[in-house]
């Protein structure tokens, strides 16, 4: 066998293997249900109950950060952070909470959110008295 | 009916749109010219040359009238127009507006145009014989991208966009701000509502920022020199002689895009808190990936001018690692990340458009491939196992596998678009970083032993007698390395450490010969290989080794069992002025400074010897900006020691805003302080503790809503405003005399924590009474922050600076050959 063919060979098995690895190491997103029967690391999609509030106590415990999250199906439930409440989580459009389930509550170990976009700008509002404000949908 | 708009500068806009329809119809004109010049087989005629150069001149004046324009409305702050509403403001220094310029695609897709546009000028003075069909292509890739900046519609559809439309054209002013619009007479003066701009993303805020993306830009808009050389070749059929031209310019590409991306990682290091110098985040691979590919380019051409071998694996990697470059903006620039990359850029509606730009170039590399296919120097000769153009060859194929993965990986959402899926990678990072490893392994190893092997034929025994001594040190070095640096956790941190350590030996030695003629020519690339192997090093070392410091010792977490399946709290909070224990370092939250926007907090870090004596002493100053667009972004600050960089950044600090609502039992009151009851004049100012108070002419006909006025009942306004170092904050508190009663409506500026009562008229001193309440200071500031170690980081940045000066001693080097040959 021509060396080349040996070389070519070798190259498509290193491609397949990435390619299935890629495979077994992409997830899809899963809801409270499926990730409380879970053993793994799921990530949940959701939007944050905005009417339950947050909790966050940097002075008790500055690696503590809890709020109750809607999932798509449109379950409640409370998640906990292990680490300090992100930046702009008031104004988060979208969570995605990666960690586990256990006991109706869901330990996460990383929260990703989607704002209104970092480098979209949102629209304005210009106030009665001319004072320019960043516009609120609802 | 034609509004009239009081206050815009139309001028400079329509100026600005003349430049980029005249560099595009230019750029245009210069692609058909020169096209026609290669077709012109008559050598005395050279008319068509002359108007291919005259065309892409004007189109470079007018890229350069495009960005002139642009800077002089940033610099003097024309809001009419949205590009500068959107990335600058008023408050921004002088040397941020340069940031500013490129924050957005328009700008950037200047930036990129422009140094195709100073590439082409300086092709069609050096080029010689290769001008017409090299110039073809880069004006024809000018012409797609001048084109994203028409932002003019054509049958209904609007082509690129524009850094010159009006603010008004491109959002609906009336839906902003419906009350104030809905009168027609405020809608003309639209201009006096804009206060000022939106500012620029304080991420960018960062010197880095000024330099990075020219860097970043030139290497991407370098890619094309190589390209358009193969297409030449390809079409002239000068299968051969592009080989020696192509080589500095494919150096000088590889050398400043790798810069770019370096200085774009030191940037990540220094104002992101990202954790790390490299994220694997879809905008920095986007960025590595053609650099990958046009490094094995350099290879395989290398090694095809000195064998003949492997012309079609050259000229394929040329030409792909353009295409990449395309693909890499199709990605960043078409919104199709999403959310899966930090800073990508919205969508423009641009998705067809550089889909178009990516096809157009590999038709066009396809074409000339196929055509072209029988004719090339195809050689069918397997290469020797002990050559060193083998080792190249395999190199290149290796780099070429790892860059693969990068692409299939960062494409995912592509495929999730194409096929409707919504797949995501749990853990980007850990996956790159395993994969990357083994790729990284194989290619410092084959850097290093190749420098044993001679072109053609090496004899395999003094091949390996050679190789041993080297092998052995390695080894011996490995084990010292490993040792210190504590990078022995895992098999392939010691294999990598083997693999980089081999690699620079071996270069090494070349350059015990540097100056024998022999040795002087291989200097370049020697140097460029240890600086790449010193680099990877760097990486491997603060990325194994990287660990918090700032660890949560009572890590009380007050659910149960919370800590099995977390780690320990990475985050520490401090009290102004207590110090507290962090492993080695005693830290104390001494002050705190704001200096607008930002507030800095300085940290003193101390470490004490068994005695207690103190060893070390020192201070960082991390910082926060309350930004109106993005929350609270933390800057870190970092103490660089030779070996290791401590560095630290605030996740949390004490809130100045919490309070308690109007609600029962609690009045708003309770969130102030007492207030000052102060009787004023028209034109008087106080001070309060944000800012002056100035008191405006009165208002007699107030507008409130739901509040129906008898005949008899008097309502005043008094407009106030507060102007915060140059910032005006307006309100308008109410005093109201109903029947016999009196009431005021009282006012707050939430920001500024003020809220103003008008309580009462003095009519015979022509005064008013006005009461100011103000928010006390918190009774104690805190932080909360994160400290991490990254050792021997240092490796890293002077690896990078090695294997510049390396690629630099290998331009020369190339371009000397070009003129002695």
């Amino acid at each position: 066998m021509r060396k080349s063919a040996i070389i070519g060979l070798i190259t498509i098995a290193i491609c397949i293997g990435f390619l299935v690895s890629l495979n077994a190491e992409t997830d899809t997103y899963s809801n409270f249900i499926e990730a409380s029967s879970s053993n793994k690391e799921e990530h949940v999609i959701g939007h944050w109950e905005k009417n339950k509030g947050t909790h966050y106590d940097a002075l008790k415990d500055p690696n503590h950060f809890a709020f109750y999250m809607k999932d798509e199906k449109g379950d409640v439930k409370k998640v906990v952070l292990n680490g300090t409440k992100p930046q702009d989580f008031e104004r988060s459009e979208k969570l995605v909470v990666i960690g586990k389930m256990e006991n109706e509550t869901f330990y996460a170990s990383k929260i990703l959110m989607k704002c209104p976009s970092k480098y979209n700008d949102e629209m304005v509002e210009i106030s009665q008295d001319g004072q320019v404000k960043p516009y609120k949908k609802s | 009916m034609d509004i009239q708009f009081i206050g815009e500068n139309l001028l400079p806009g329509k100026l600005g749109q003349f430049f980029i329809v005249l560099s595009f119809v230019a750029s245009l004109l210069s692609t058909i010219s020169y096209f026609l010049a290669v077709k012109n087989k008559d050598e005395q005629n050279k008319s068509w040359t002359k108007l291919g150069r005259i065309g892409f001149l004007v189109n470079v004046g007018s890229i350069i009238g495009i960005g002139i324009t642009l800077f002089y409305l940033i610099l003097n702050h024309y809001f009419e127009y949205y590009y500068v509403y959107h990335h600058s403001s008023k408050t921004l220094p002088v040397y941020y507006i340069v940031s500013a310029f490129w924050e957005g695609q328009e700008g950037s897709f200047w930036l990129w145009a422009f140094w195709q546009s100073i590439l082409g000028a300086i092709l069609i003075w050096k080029a010689k014989t290769w001008e017409n069909g090299v110039m073809t292509v880069i004006a024809f890739s000018q012409v797609f991208l001048t084109s994203m900046l028409l932002g003019v519609e054509i049958f209904g559809q609007r082509i690129g966009s524009s850094p010159f439309i009006l603010l008004r054209e491109a959002e609906d002013l009336k839906s902003m701000a419906p009350v104030v619009f809905a009168d027609p007479e405020n809608f003309k003066n639209y201009l006096k509502f804009i206060v000022d701009g939106k500012g620029l993303n304080p991420l960018l805020q960062n010197y880095w920022m000024v330099i990075h993306p020219p860097t970043l830009f030139l290497g991407f808009a370098s890619m094309v020199v190589p390209f358009a050389y193969g297409i030449a070749a390809l079409w002239t059929r000068r299968y051969k002689d592009w080989v020696k031209p192509v080589l500095p310019w494919t150096l000088f590409a590889v050398m400043i895009l790798g810069t770019g991306i370096i200085m774009g990682s030191f940037w990540a290091y220094e104002a992101l808190n990202f954790g790390g110098f490299w994220a694997w985040d879809p905008v920095e691979n986007a960025s590595i990936i053609p650099w990958l590919t046009l490094i094995a380019g350099v290879h395989v051409l290398i090694a095809y001018k000195n064998t003949g071998h492997a012309f079609f694996t050259a000229m394929a990697l040329m030409l792909m690692s353009f295409i990449l470059v395309l693909y890499a903006s199709f990605l960043t620039r078409s919104g199709i990340l999403g959310d899966t990359s930090v800073h990508s850029f919205t969508d423009l509606g641009m998705f067809g458009h550089l889909i178009a730009y990516i096809l157009a170039f590999v038709i066009i590399s396809v074409y000339f491939i196929t055509t072209r296919w029988n004719e090339l120097p195809i050689t069918h000769k397997d290469e020797e196992t002990y050559s060193r153009e083998f080792w190249m060859f395999i190199g290149a194929l290796v780099v070429t596998v790892a860059c693969l993965q990068v692409i299939v990986t960062t494409s995912y959402p592509v495929f999730n678009k194409i096929f409707g899926t919504s797949k995501l990678l749990s853990n980007p990072i850990e996956y790159y970083n395993k994969w990357q490893a083994g790729f990284a392994f194989l290619v410092t190893l084959i850097s290093g032993f190749s420098q044993y092997l001679k072109y053609k034929r090496t004899d395999p025994r003094r091949f390996y007698s050679s190789l041993i001594s080297s092998i052995v040190f390695s080894i011996v070095l490995t084990a010292l390395f490993v040792y210190f640096t504590k990078v022995y956790t895992k098999p392939m941190y010691i294999l990598l450490t083997f693999s980089c350590l081999f690699a620079i030996l071996s270069n090494a030695r070349l350059l015990t010969g540097v100056f024998s003629s022999k040795g002087s020519k291989l200097a370049g690339s020697a140097i460029a290989h240890i600086g790449f192997a010193v680099l990877l090093l760097g990486a491997l070392v603060a990325a194994a080794t990287s660990k918090p410091v700032s660890i949560n010792e009572s890590n009380f977490i007050a659910v149960k069992d919370f800590e099995k399946n977390q780690k320990p709290g990475e985050n520490i909070m401090l009290y102004k002025n207590e110090p507290k224990k962090m492993g080695n370092y005693t830290i104390t939250y001494v002050s705190d400074t704001t200096i607008e926007p930002n507030t800095f907090y300085k940290l003193n870090f101390k470490v004490f010897d068994k005695e207690g004596k103190v060893k070390e002493d020192f201070d960082v100053n991390p910082s926060i900006q309350e930004n109106g667009k993005m929350g609270l972004i933390a800057s870190p600050d970092t103490k660089h020691y030779l070996t290791t960089d401590i560095y630290t950044h605030i996740t949390s600090a004490a809130e100045k805003k919490e309070e308690h609502g109007d609600h029962e039992g609690h009045s708003e009151e309770e969130n102030y302080k007492a207030p000052r009851i102060v009787t004023l004049a028209v034109g008087d100012t106080i001070h309060t503790s944000s800012g002056v108070l100035t008191v405006n002419p009165i208002n007699r006909n107030p507008v409130v809503k739901d509040l129906k006025l008898a005949p008899g009942d008097l309502a005043i306004g008094l407009p106030l405003e507060v102007n915060v170092s140059g910032k005006i904050y307006k309100t308008e508190p109410l005093f109201l005399v109903k029947g016999n009663n009196t009431f005021d409506f009282a006012r707050k500026i939430e920001e500024l924590g003020l809220r103003l009562r008008f309580t009462k008229v003095l009519p015979d001193q022509n005064k008013f009474e006005v009461q100011v309440y103000e928010k006390p200071q918190q009774a104690k500031d805190w932080i909360v922050f994160k400290s991490i170690e990254f050792p021997f980081i240092n490796l890293y940045w002077v690896g990078t600076i090695i294997m510049v000066v390396g690629f630099l001693i290998s331009i020369f080097r190339r371009k000397k050959e070009l003129k002695t040959s």
